[in-house]
């Protein structure tokens, strides 16, 4: 068996990983949708934010090429998540798997074409989706079936940052976290980021749970995006959220902060945009975040296709 | 209100729709967590609220989302988005079963339920179930020399009630307070049509310095920076004119809830902050007497509510 993913340790913050316990969490290849809900309009169209009705791919299913690594903008399509999205039917068993299994945790595909095949957890969507988002080889991909069943090793849940108690992670894999560039002053940690969200292009997720789902950035100001070069990122980039605290739930916190990972590309919708995996939070100065353009989970985690 | 300021009001075609008052429902946990994880259990939505009207205080309740007067759905879910999509604030609500049949209300938010004001020996009479018939009008509502302006869920009486001036061609509305675009949460993830967004209180000295923490259920509120047609999203140069429906929460993300009434590119559409700018005064909701006794008083909201 292949391992997808060799992340190279770069930190040595000390952890609790020696106390964390690995529990399988599975999921079936979920198969695209267009759901009526009270955020949509008449099916199948979508609202533009200037209310241009569109219809264009959505999050779900096998998506053969869009991968992490890949650009999060230009795409014709709303908020596609990378790879092979995988869910259960059941709501219970869904929650299960989308808070358990945590960025970076090594999947594997259990039934179809492609079994033995190994990946790894690249982020998770929220409400109206919740979905996990698995990286697979490309050409593995063509060898798979909606519904094929994917297992994740999940481990992460429970993690602690031993030296930072008031940093709370939220879904990141022990491997993913000690391949993170950090920097310890003064009793704050910092990490590498690729670019900061400002407060107020913060949408979609605010209010909801911050245990799995996701939190978008907003794009519909263009201009506002291309001034902070927001426009330039590529899905698996890591940006810090100013002002945001996801301890329980996302809201508005001067000072507090949200770290996490681009997992979906961009979309039309009003209040919506590129959706990102929050990784960890601070209510406070404890947590804090240094450029670091080739902060990438391609690069972090060693991808290799 | 300015004579130029012409509206539609001939062409609105006025509809029933009905709802029945909500029984409160508690989530699976009951828990509601602060923003420090501790949780709690409070009251606040569904059901018959009769010591909150609209006109009293957002914030301070013990109690979460705090949904004034009667909340009413309807169970059929297709219908129950008619109430949702076709109810404005403003429309006159009418009990057409039970002990207070006949009773006149008007509508003054909508949440997951509708949110209709009666007054509090109305309240004494009704129980949960009984239907609650709006007679619903304002959809397509429009100002004819303004088309850039988007109006949302305001009834003719709420057009008349804004108070809008014209000023150099911009349409003017007074508000309350105004809010920061920035702290605009929960309901970013909806369309602009469908209840509301709430403020984000989580912040509580930020509520403080800009005075936020005075709103009242009932109140206009001004938003700089939002394009609110199709959703609600950050955008410069255009703006929203919202009311305060419900009440503060406890939740990260959440707070009293802010419903769209107005959007337009700046250009067109200005607030000018005004402390009587709230629908239990202008919509002749609460008589001097009762609104008297409410524990804000008039006139003492959103002092300092710019951003």
């Amino acid at each position: 068996m292949t391992e997808r993913s060799n992340p190279t340790r770069r930190n040595d913050l000390a952890t609790n990983e020696a106390d964390l316990v690995a529990v399988s969490v599975a999921g079936h290849v979920a198969h695209p949708g267009f759901p009526g809900l009270p955020a949509e309009p008449a099916e199948p169209y979508r609202l533009a934010s200037d209310g241009t009705p569109f219809l264009l791919p959505t999050y779900g299913g096998i998506v053969y090429n869009v991968s992490v690594g890949d650009r999060a903008f230009g795409w014709a399509a709303d908020c596609i998540h990378p790879g092979v999205s995988i869910h259960q039917p059941d709501d219970n068993r869904n929650r299960g798997l989308n808070v358990f299994a945590c960025v970076g945790n090594r999947a594997k595909v259990m039934t179809g074409g492609a079994a033995g095949t190994v990946g790894v957890v690249t982020g998770k969507s929220g409400r109206f989706s919740e979905q996990l988002i698995v990286h697979l080889p490309v050409e593995a991909r063509t060898s798979m079936a909606v519904g094929d069943q994917v297992l994740v090793r999940a481990e992460g849940i429970g993690l602690e940052l031993t030296d930072h108690p008031d940093v709370s992670l939220k879904g990141i894999a022990p491997g993913l976290l000690g391949a993170l560039r950090a920097k310890e002053e003064d009793g704050r940690v910092s990490f590498g980021v690729v670019a900061h969200v400002p407060p107020h292009l913060v949408g979609a997720g605010l209010g909801l749970t911050s245990q799995g789902g996701s939190l978008h950035i907003q794009s519909t100001d263009r201009a506002q995006l291309a001034e902070l070069g927001l426009d330039q990122l590529r899905l698996g980039d890591l940006v810090a959220f100013e002002d945001t605290d996801s301890r329980y739930n996302h809201g508005h916190l001067r000072g507090a902060r949200a770290i996490g990972v681009v997992c979906a590309t961009d979309g039309p919708r009003a209040g919506y945009g590129p959706g990102v995996a929050i990784l960890m939070t601070a209510p406070g100065e404890q947590l804090g975040s240094f450029e670091a353009p080739e902060a990438n989970l391609v690069d972090l985690l060693g991808i290799e296709d | 209100m300015s004579e130029s300021l012409r509206w539609n009001f001939d062409d609105l075609v006025e509809m029933a729709v009905t709802g029945q008052v909500s029984q409160p429902a508690l989530r699976r946990g009951g828990y509601t967590p602060w923003p420090d994880g501790r949780g709690v259990m409070l009251p606040g939505m569904s059901g018959i609220v009769y010591n909150a009207r609209v006109g009293d205080r957002a914030f301070g309740w013990a109690g979460d989302h705090v949904e004034p007067g009667v909340s009413i759905a309807n169970a059929d879910e297709q219908a129950d988005f008619a109430l949702h999509y076709l109810t404005c604030i403003g429309n006159e609500a009418e009990v057409t079963t039970g002990l207070a049949r006949g009773a006149k209300g008007i509508v003054t938010g909508e949440h997951a339920r509708l949110l209709v004001d009666f007054e509090p020996e109305v309240l004494e009479e009704m129980t949960i179930g009984d239907t609650v018939q709006i007679r619903t009008r304002g959809r397509g509502i429009r100002l004819e020399d303004h088309p850039e302006i988007e109006f949302k869920k305001t009834s003719p009486e709420l057009a008349e009630a804004y108070g809008l001036t014209l000023e150099h061609g911009k349409v003017i509305c007074p508000v309350a307070m105004e809010l920061p675009a920035r702290i605009m949460g929960s309901g970013a993830e909806l369309n602009a049509e469908f209840v509301d967004q709430d403020l984000m209180s989580g912040d509580r000295a930020l509520m403080a310095e800009l005075g936020i923490d005075r709103m009242r259920l009932g109140d206009l509120i001004g938003i700089r920076d939002v394009d609110h047609r199709f959703g609600r999203s950050y955008r410069d140069g255009w703006a929203a004119i919202c009311i305060c429906i419900h009440g503060d929460s406890v939740m990260t993300g959440h707070g009293p809830g802010i419903l769209t009434l107005i959007t337009g590119p700046a250009d067109r559409l200005d607030f000018q902050i005004d402390p009587g700018a709230n629908i239990a005064e202008t919509l002749g909701i609460r008589s001097a007497a009762s609104s008297g006794s409410s524990s804000v008083a008039m006139g003492d909201a959103a002092t300092g509510g710019a951003a």
